[in-house]
């Protein structure tokens, strides 16, 4: 006779058998997943064979095809003037490209969309294109995206000599060219010129401090303390880590040594430049770096910056800020100054890059899509926001219409001229397979500095040894 | 003796329950119905088929996203991988890295045992102390209720932008009303020795609702019966919070104790907004909680395989926690009147 206890016997053993059979099953998914997942990614076949379309021997847009086909781009822009110029720049690309269309999604913002993209990428089934705010080096160093030189050959404006040196590098490794950037925003010093004004120094370019001990000395003319608190402040050097290479090699060091795979963080030369900010924290802004931090965000020239409320005179910024930071007051843009070891000014810059993830099935339609974007579309883009594009033969005359309408266009006219030539002496950057790290790195290096933790000499050569252990570790393919 | 077994047996196929113990009464002849017509699967089997079935959905779910993940997490801790390529095996290595290769671990699990060791028990307090409050029989206490539990449904990051200007060291209202009653002015995210009390009063906005919430309940079971009786043999107010309260709600402050450790080792969403993930989280790191360092090493980095290592630490690290909790409730948690569990 069956019981309750039998009955709650038989259907614990059931249960166990179940649960069994389901943690075997799901052991032997873990294994094969583990095991093959990442191996059984299709590579993409090389640019000269891809099937089903011609080798790129001639100019990829001059290819005849009728064949249809849609690729996908994983977009990264959220901003409502963007969501106005994308449709404008897809629009034109598919009206130029009738054989191609374009489907472009936004898989998330800020991190998120590296974890998709990622994801994607690790699971086989990546997008044609895909928009990167970081260095394609990092990508391509582990063998996800596909090299686009044979395109880049033939192709009919994107060649590489037609693309900024220093940008076009940011998107090269080993020899080898794994995406392109549309734009290099140039970093310059932005002026109020309204603050120069009202404390009658004038303004221009010409006599603009050169070197950082003038413009320490032009900086004090604006110090107001009150109550033993900064109240307005003239430069603050210490915000803007994507800055940091070009302050380097401004005091004629370098972070990272792209010939030679190796990073150089603690230089004499680098060494010198923290040693040359100690004392500029010390010497005018009273030495604590969190007092300082307190008295007012000093970094960049965004709203709620104390560049764009005022209480700066000067800040450093991309050239993007003319129009994205609303800088409520007149304002003009100048040169870096160098340090004592350098002898002239550089710049940094921050590109959008576009890749070609490999894995892609239709890489001669992504590398059209990108070479259009890195060229002449964006043309489209540059009239709604000032990103001063990375393709030297980018016609002058077209402006911003927002810096237009805000400074004029004669200014406007100056500024564009201003950014574009100032990406002549642009720095080497981005070329780091660890470039993410290595800036965090520096980053947690210098603030130790400015918070008197550690000296310049030490906070750097810890630095320097976590990112060539790190480096090292990814050239063996192991990270 | 009828178990949890049959009780949830009897919910999932009430009918089918029936019929077995209509069955069980009158056992069916072997001979009446043949060996050609016996169907494949016992009847018992058919019903606990049937059943997993209608679990099949959760099942599933819980292995794929949560089981599998889990388990792939364990491997890849023991291996390097960057996730673009095949995870390469090197056994204890990324342990070893841990504990003496990344100067960050050290500072990302200090940064974390600070916060859990204030915001657990300010939490727990706070969120108690409100859900007495808010048991009082007053007139308009649902509006009350509501209003406190309100800040648990704000969105994470809606709420650190709100208090990130609240704790503006210069035009912030927490700075001003603290200025205003002669204290001095913290530095708060701007200040690496401010910055974690500043995190944690964020933290105690949105999630003393929650627990709050828990408290109230577990304090509308007491029963009146002893509160009475207590007060009838003269206990003042803080006696019977003391000795008749106090004691009946260990279970859920039990509950809450093991879910505020847990979602303290796990702070993120609020880290993330307020002092990013990049550079430095916070002034000097300050803000550098341990799943920010996870989450960096597997997507800012490139190093998942560290990033598994990680949270397989803190995996074991909670689960010892909880343990030690559930052991120790032996001693202090009440699950009947006068007995403990």
């Amino acid at each position: 006779m069956r019981t309750e206890d039998s009955e709650v016997r038989r259907t614990v053993v059931s249960r166990r058998a179940f649960l069994r059979a389901t943690a075997i099953s799901a052991s032997a998914a873990v294994i094969a997943a583990c095991g093959g997942a990442p191996t059984t990614r299709q590579p993409a076949p090389p640019p000269t064979a891809a099937p089903g379309v011609a080798a790129p021997t001639t100019a990829p847009a001059q290819v005849e095809s009728t064949k249809q086909v849609t690729i996908e781009w994983f977009n990264r822009y959220t901003t409502p003037t963007t969501q106005e110029v994308l449709p404008l720049m897809i629009g034109e690309f598919e009206k130029q490209n009738p054989t191609i269309k374009v489907q472009y999604q936004n898989p998330g913002n800020g991190e998120g969309y590296i974890e998709t993209l990622l994801s994607r990428i690790a699971g086989g089934n990546p997008p044609d294109v895909a928009t990167l705010y970081e260095p394609p080096v990092e990508f391509a160093a582990r063998g996800s995206l596909l090299a686009i030189d044979d395109y880049l050959q033939s192709a009919r404006t994107a060649r590489p000599d037609a693309i900024y040196e220093a940008p076009l590098k940011s998107c090269q490794w080993q020899g080898k060219t794994y995406g392109l950037p549309s734009s290099a925003g140039a970093a310059a010093v932005y002026v109020n010129t309204e603050m120069f004004r009202e404390k009658g120094i004038s303004f221009s370019r010409d006599t603009f401090p050169k070197t950082w001990d003038e413009i320490r000395a032009l900086s004090r003319e604006f110090v107001v303390i009150d109550n033993g608190q900064l109240q307005q402040a003239g430069f603050v050097p210490f915000g803007n880590s994507w800055i940091y290479p070009a302050w380097s090699a401004m005091n004629g060091g370098q972070l990272y040594d792209s010939a030679g795979t190796r990073y150089t963080l603690d230089s004499d030369a680098n060494v010198a430049w923290l040693d040359y900010w100690v004392r500029w924290l010390n010497e005018d802004f009273g030495g604590d770096i969190e007092q300082l931090n307190v008295a007012g965000n000093w970094a960049g020239t965004y709203p709620e910056t104390a560049f764009n409320l005022g209480r700066a005179s000067m800040a450093t910024e991309g050239s993007w800020s003319t129009t994205d930071a609303e800088i409520p007051f007149e304002f003009d843009v100048a040169k870096l100054p160098f340090g004592p070891g350098g002898n002239r000014s550089l710049t940094a810059f921050w590109p959008n890059w576009w890749v070609v993830p490999k894995g892609t099935t239709n890489p001669e339609a992504a590398f059209q899509l990108v070479e259009y974007i890195a060229t002449t579309g964006w043309q489209i883009w540059y009239e709604y926001i000032m990103d001063t594009p990375s393709w030297k033969a980018f016609p002058p005359t077209v402006l911003t219409t927002r810096l237009v309408n805000a400074v004029g266009q004669e200014k406007a006219q100056d500024y564009n001229d201003f950014f574009a030539n100032y990406l002549n002496d642009a720095v080497e950057m981005w070329t780091s397979p660890i470039e993410t790290f290595a800036n965090d790195t520096l980053g947690s290096a210098v603030g130790e500095v400015l918070a008197k933790r550690k000296s310049p000499k030490e906070a750097l050569a810890e630095a320097q040894a976590l990112c060539q252990a790190k480096l090292d570790e990814t050239l063996k393919g192991q990270g | 003796m009828v178990t949890g077994v049959v009780e949830t047996y009897w919910h999932l196929a009430p009918d089918r329950h029936a019929e077995d113990v209509m069955s069980n009464a009158v056992p069916s002849s072997g001979s009446q119905a043949g060996p050609s017509r016996r169907p494949v699967l016992s009847r018992q089997l058919r019903q606990d088929l049937r059943a997993y079935l209608f679990l099949s959905p959760w099942l599933v779910s819980l292995l794929v996203f949560t089981a599998y993940p889990m388990l792939a997490s364990f491997y890849f801790a023991l291996t390097r991988y960057n996730i673009l390529n095949p995870p390469e095996f090197v056994g204890l290595a990324n342990f070893d890295e841990m504990l003496r290769g990344d100067p960050l671990f050290w500072i990302a699990v200090y940064n974390t045992i600070y916060y859990t060791l204030i915001s657990v028990p300010l939490g727990l307090a706070v969120s108690l102390g409100l859900a007495i409050l808010l048991n009082f029989s007053v007139r308009g206490i649902g509006i009350y209720r509501t209003i406190f539990y309100l800040p648990s449904l704000v969105p994470v990051v809606a709420s650190t932008l709100i208090w990130l200007v609240l704790l503006n060291p210069r035009l912030g209202l927490v700075n001003a009303g603290l200025e205003a009653i002669g204290l001095p002015r913290p530095g708060w995210l701007q200040s690496a020795d401010w910055s974690k009390p500043g995190l944690i009063l964020m933290s105690l906005w949105t999630g003393v609702g929650g627990a709050m919430l828990i408290f109230l309940a577990g304090l509308q079971d007491v029963p009146q019966s002893l509160v009475d009786a207590a007060m009838i043999d003269g206990a003042n107010g803080w006696e019977r919070f003391r000795h008749i309260t106090l004691p009946l709600i260990t279970p859920t402050i039990f509950f809450n104790l093991i879910m505020g450790i847990i979602g303290s080792f796990q702070v993120f969403g609020q880290v993330l907004v307020s002092g990013g993930s990049g550079g430095q989280v916070g002034p000097l790191n300050s803000l550098l909680m341990y799943l920010v360092l996870i989450y960096r090493n597997a997507f800012r980095f490139f190093n998942m395989g560290y990033a598994s290592a990680l949270a397989l630490v803190l995996f074991l690290v909670l689960v010892l926690l909880t343990l030690l909790v559930v052991r120790t409730s032996n001693y202090w948690v009440y699950y009947e009147v006068g007995a403990r569990k």
